[in-house]
């Protein structure tokens, strides 16, 4: 009797590993196509890039077989190199900041209408991620050229005597970066509005609150999350970006990710443009997590949430 | 004089009418329940009270003043929601404050009545806690304190415990209508849970398609319904049809029923076909024929279900089904067995005439 009641303790047991393994298995199963794209197409040459900025640069063959710091010390102490790093990220900043406002009253009146409406509304704000980069971008070339659309209204209007420099600034960068990612920023405030209650906001008109009042005291804070969400995402598309600035800045408007492209494509010096690589990774992460420190001292509850 | 009154409210959602002109007057400090089934406009009603939705006819008075036309945030009313509703990014002492600070009231004060407050709901000490670290009954209490620490003129409870489990909901019940009336505050209470509103109500509308069928104390509404939708909503109801054989001049006819003759007190006419209710623990049977049972008939036992305090039996005389409950004490459920032919009888007077026409 006893021994019977050993045997099947121990089936029960061993049925439970059994179940246990074969969990895990499936888990792994379910992740492995896109963890060995992740791995062999993303972390490896990543990987290989690190190493390679630690490289002196040989003309012949591009990587050379010396282990250098020079790269950094060069990118570093070099006053152009650093604007071209503080317009990056000044630009990406702003686009971050501009998208905020434009994107907070869109997502509020789509998370309030219905139906057809809705869908009607979502498509047309979706609609820049429809079109091809490129052509969008040389769109605004168009508008924006000194005898593009812009210009020639207002000199039509005769309210300029000589065209304005719209292009190949930062302004027309701006422009060019709002314009594509404002969608993310949509989305990703849209996802938290509808998170909330609608009857906490009653609750909040219903003990006194104009609604003026409500959504700085409840909306506004219960949303924090999809601001911050779209913020690290526009953010960091934004400071990474190649094709908007290339076309909208041009060699006027240098960013990191065109001075990387440069140095990789044209000189060839690929330990150089693998330390700058590097180094705009190191600072979209840093202003990222500084963003995540300051929002998550202002706001605790939502956390909490 | 009446404190809160709605006089022929109307609302219309896409060309239907979901409140009928429906017109209700509630006394100061009392405490009234909507009670219907889902659909009968009962919260829609609430809403409007509230502010929330715009009435499209009628007139909503506090006081003597018509408020029907204020914002929500400028009617004064205390509302306790289903799912609570609670500032999830506000711990519970700046969730009970949120209302006084909108009131300028100074600090020093919000602190001593968000303090009574809590205490009022039994929360004291809970004050630096975010409502998800409350249990739902704890939560729901939150916001009754929030909802009651603004001295509201009236308060509004929708469905505030059916997010709750059987017991506490029961606890909450009580502790509701103990802070209800040591505040004296007019309180409506919306549910559809019918013995929750015949537990605590002074008196309870019951609603149906967008009208009130009837407000009355919970007594009369359970015992004298006035139309067939209350008497089978409310309680439990056996449903029978019988004969007029004779109708009298003095608004009494003799009946015909279960192929027995009684004498009922309606106003019909000879050979029409008439309904009735009778609710089962109104129903009473006897293994022997008695004095106070002389009117019986007999009828046979189907089922027997034993329900605790009482018995349930599911009787059968001339093909039609009658329930009778019978308390245990009343009648031991052993000298009774399926397939038994019992005398059963009831007081004319409980029976419900129908008012529908057939």
């Amino acid at each position: 009797m006893q021994v019977g009641i050993g045997t099947e303790n121990d089936l029960l047991l061993k049925q439970k590993k059994k179940n246990l393994k074969r969990k895990r298995i499936d888990t792994w199963l379910l992740l492995l196509p896109t963890l060995a794209i992740f791995i062999f197409f993303f972390l490896l040459p990543l990987f290989f890039l690190f190493i390679t900025s630690f490289k002196t640069f040989d003309p012949s063959s591009g990587i050379g077989n010396e282990w250098t710091l020079q790269n950094y010390i060069k990118f570093m102490s070099d006053p152009f190199y650093l604007g071209v790093v503080w317009r990056t990220v000044k630009i990406a900043l702003i686009t971050t900041l501009i998208t905020i406002f434009i994107s907070y009253p869109v997502a509020f009146q789509i998370s309030k209408s219905r139906g057809r409406a809705r869908n009607y509304f979502t498509l047309l704000v979706l609609s820049p991620l429809l079109i091809s980069m490129v052509i969008r971008c040389y769109g605004w070339v168009i508008l924006l050229s000194n005898n593009g659309v812009v210009n020639n209204t207002l000199l039509s209007l005769g309210w300029i005597d000589e065209p304005l420099t719209l292009l190949y600034t930062e302004l027309s960068v701006v422009i060019g970066m709002v314009h594509v990612l404002f969608p993310y920023m949509v989305l990703s405030i849209m996802g938290s509005l509808e998170k909330i209650d609608p009857s906490v906001i009653r609750a909040s008109q219903n003990l006194g609150a104009s609604s003026f009042r409500t959504f700085f005291s409840i909306m506004l804070p219960l949303t924090l999350p999809g601001v911050f969400a779209g913020s690290v995402m526009v953010f960091s598309l934004s400071v990474s970006s190649f094709v908007t600035p290339a076309i909208l800045g041009g060699p006027q408007v240098k960013v990191m990710s065109y001075l990387t492209y440069e140095q990789v494509a044209v000189m060839l010096n690929w330990p150089y443009g693998g330390a700058i690589g590097f180094l705009l990774i190191l600072i979209a992460s840093i202003t990222i997590i500084a963003y995540s420190k300051i929002l998550a001292r202002s706001e605790k509850g939502v956390a909490i949430q | 004089m009446s404190y809160l009154s709605l006089e022929n409210v109307v609302k219309t959602f896409n060309k239907t009418e979901v409140v009928k002109k429906l017109s209700l007057e509630i006394h100061k400090g009392e405490l009234v329940s909507f009670l219907g089934p889902s659909g009968c406009g009962k919260t829609t009603t609430l809403n409007m009270i509230a502010g929330f939705l715009e009435v499209d006819g009628g007139k909503i008075e506090v006081d003597g003043k018509p408020v029907h036309l204020l914002p929500p945030n400028k009617r004064e009313m205390g509302m306790v929601f289903q799912n609570y509703a609670l500032f999830p990014h506000m711990t519970v002492y700046e969730n009970v404050a949120y209302g006084l600070k909108l009131r300028k009231v100074a600090k020093s004060e919000i602190k001593i009545r968000v303090q009574e407050a809590l205490e009022m709901v039994r929360l004291s000490g809970y004050e630096k806690r975010y409502p998800k670290e409350l249990s739902g009954g704890q939560q729901q209490r939150v916001s009754l304190a929030r909802a009651l620490v603004i001295k509201p003129k009236v308060l509004l409870l929708d469905e505030p415990l059916s997010n709750l489990d059987a017991k506490l909901r029961q606890e909450m019940r009580e502790e509701i209508v103990d802070i209800q009336k040591k505040v004296g505050i007019t309180t409506i209470f919306v549910t559809h849970d019918q013995e929750e509103a015949l537990a605590i109500s002074d008196r309870i509308a019951v609603m149906y398609e967008g009208r009130i069928e009837q407000v009355d104390t919970p007594a009369a509404i359970y015992n004298y319904p006035k139309t067939d939708f209350v008497s089978q909503f409310i309680g439990e109801v056996n449903h029978i049809q019988g004969k007029v054989l004779e109708a009298y001049s003095d608004k009494r006819c003799k009946m015909h029923f279960f192929g027995n003759e009684q004498i009922v007190a309606i106003q019909s006419v000879k050979d029409s076909e008439v309904h009735f209710f009778i609710r089962p623990e109104k129903v009473q049977i006897s293994l022997g024929k008695s004095n106070e049972s002389k009117e019986a008939f007999l009828s046979k036992v189907e089922r027997k279900m034993f329900l605790g305090a009482k018995t349930r039996y599911i009787l059968r005389a001339n093909d039609q089904h009658l329930v009778a409950d019978i308390s245990n004490t009343v009648l031991n459920p052993n000298q009774i067995q399926e397939g038994n032919n019992v005398y059963t009888f009831w007081n004319p007077e409980d029976l419900l005439p129908s008012r529908m026409v057939r």
